[in-house]
């Protein structure tokens, strides 16, 4: 993107000098802002003042940085495409500035502790993309934009694979854990899984629903980004299903956090047995309160398409000790 | 602003940086920060003012807001107010936000707070810089607070640059802080250069 406006900007530079070369031919090609005092004067060899020197400089670097990297593209396209990857995710990662506000003004108001607000900002600035620190504090926003048109479920429902058909798949697949991450290896030899996945199915030791029966729309992987439009790592199941439907608890526990985020929009965490916990995203509404307790199937939240969403539906993940399951083992029993 | 300030300028740069923060984070923060803004400034506006200067103008640019504005007939004790005047106005803004009730003003407080300290970190272009400046000056003369200032302004800038650089190195994280950095960083060696 740099590289981008820099090549543009000697472009437009050598643009500039090329055009001035054609009017008046035999003069040393200039600045744009120290051509207009040129064109005015008529003696023609006068000695460049420091300003012109310094302005010939800036032309002549901007076109070596424009050629080098025109060449480096050229000669070099793999590399460049690793750089332009790299910084383009590094750019991503844009500071939440709503958030690190929203903690500070908290922390003055006294409705949260110094501590607790100085982690929510270091999560806001540092990794806006990775939520898993972030869900313990919960942050509330009053000014994420809420979206209630249901036309653009419509887009939502192209990529629709009806949610039985997948159920049928899910139960094929092997019931060890062994067998399970071969499969996962397989499905994921091109591209690395991030650490902080876990493809095996875990079992999880207590009695558990599908919080709501809907369309499964984006599966557990790596997958192109509804919004974004690029390869990422989709962190749960999407289950499409009409603004306003009931989400039910996945298993009893405790709901940890309640919060507003610009990704996942209205949310809610649950903490189950065995350091388990889920995760409902998108809400319209999320009912139950932070730390109250929940049985298994219990209405906490309601369908929604808030945050980072292209029509109503349910992001449910799945969570063991910071490390991301994939819930379709347990949604498709149904 | 007409009351306060006579002219009132912004550079095309601002206008581009307010377009990209309110793409990239939302309208609603780009207005929080707008608004905190417009009250630091008025704050120094109105001391000023209050203090019998004329201010020729406000000039809006990438990197904030500067007031030109004939101090000559300031004392050290006006100029030390009127440079003050901002960050008070902020907190003033985030404390009437925590009285109205917290939590909904959340926001508006954390933006006028951060602007706050922000100003007043000790470094020269920044309001705490000037402040110190007038502060030293004004009890131990001129030399000695543009030694202290030069002083004050390398430590706390190499500081902040060091850990955000660290904080950066050590979370692999955004590249958008590396502006605020690699500028922390220059001011931290021009004015250590001049110490």
């Amino acid at each position: 993107m740099l590289s981008k406006q820099i090549g543009r900007g000697a472009g437009a530079a050598g643009r500039r000098t090329a055009g001035r070369r054609s009017v008046r031919s035999g003069n040393p090609p200039v600045s744009a802002s120290a051509r207009g005092r040129t064109v005015r004067s008529s003696t023609r060899s006068q000695p460049m003042t420091s300003g012109e020197r310094r302005h010939l400089a800036q032309v002549v670097a901007c076109g070596l940085v424009f050629v080098l990297l025109v060449a480096a593209k050229l000669l070099l396209p793999g590399k460049m495409e690793g750089i332009n990857r790299f910084l383009v995710s590094s750019m991503e990662q844009n500071i939440d500035v709503q958030a690190v506000f929203s903690a500070v003004g908290r922390a003055f108001a006294g409705e949260e502790d110094v501590p607790g607000a100085a982690k929510e900002v270091y999560q806001a600035v540092f990794h806006p993309e990775e939520p898993n620190g972030s869900l313990g504090t919960g942050e509330a926003l009053e000014t994420a934009a809420v979206l209630e048109t249901p036309e653009l479920a419509d887009a939502a429902l192209d990529s629709l694979r009806p949610y039985r058909q997948e159920a049928a798949g899910a139960s094929e697949q092997p019931e060890s854990g062994e067998q399970a991450s071969n499969l996962a290896y397989i499905l994921y030899s091109q591209q690395n899984v991030p650490d902080n996945v876990s493809l095996e199915q875990a079992i999880l030791g207590f009695a558990y629903a599908p919080p709501l029966s809907g369309t499964l729309t984006s599966n557990f992987g790596y997958r192109e980004h509804p919004v974004q439009g690029e390869e990422r790592f989709h962190y749960g199941v999407d289950l499409a299903a009409d603004t306003g439907t009931a989400i039910g608890c996945f298993a009893a526990g405790t709901v940890t956090a309640v919060g507003e985020s610009s990704s996942y929009g209205r949310y809610c965490v649950v903490a189950h047995e065995n350091g388990y916990s889920t995760l409902y995203a998108h809400c319209s509404r999320v009912t139950a309160s932070s730390g109250a307790s929940v049985s298994r199937g219990e209405k906490i939240a309601e369908v929604g398409e808030t945050g980072n969403a292209t029509g109503p539906h349910l992001h449910f993940e799945l969570h063991r000790e910071g490390v991301y399951l994939n819930p379709i083992y347990y949604v498709a029993a149904v | 602003m007409w009351p306060l300030c006579k002219r009132l300028e912004v550079s095309p740069g601002f206008c581009l940086l307010a377009a990209w923060f309110a793409l990239s984070s939302g309208w609603q923060a780009l207005a929080v920060i707008l608004l905190a803004a417009a009250v630091h400034e008025a704050g120094h506006c109105l001391v000023l003012r209050l203090l019998g200067a004329e201010i020729a103008s406000l000039r809006v640019g990438v990197l904030g807001g500067v007031l030109t504005a004939d101090r000559r007939r300031l004392s050290y004790g006006g100029e030390l107010l009127a440079v003050l005047a901002g960050p008070a106005a902020n907190l003033l803004a985030a404390a009437s936000g925590a009285a109205l009730g917290g939590g909904r003003w959340a926001v508006w407080i954390g933006a006028n707070l951060l602007l706050c300290l922000f100003n007043l970190l000790p470094l020269r272009p920044l309001d705490g810089g000037q402040a110190l400046y007038f502060l030293t000056a004004w009890a131990a003369g001129p030399g000695t607070g543009e030694w202290a200032l030069r002083l004050a302004g390398a430590v706390s800038a190499g500081i902040l640059a060091a850990a955000l650089g660290g904080l950066m190195l050590q979370t692999g994280g955004s590249l958008w802080l590396l502006p605020m950095c690699g500028a922390l960083a220059l001011a931290a060696i021009r004015e250590a250069a001049r110490a």
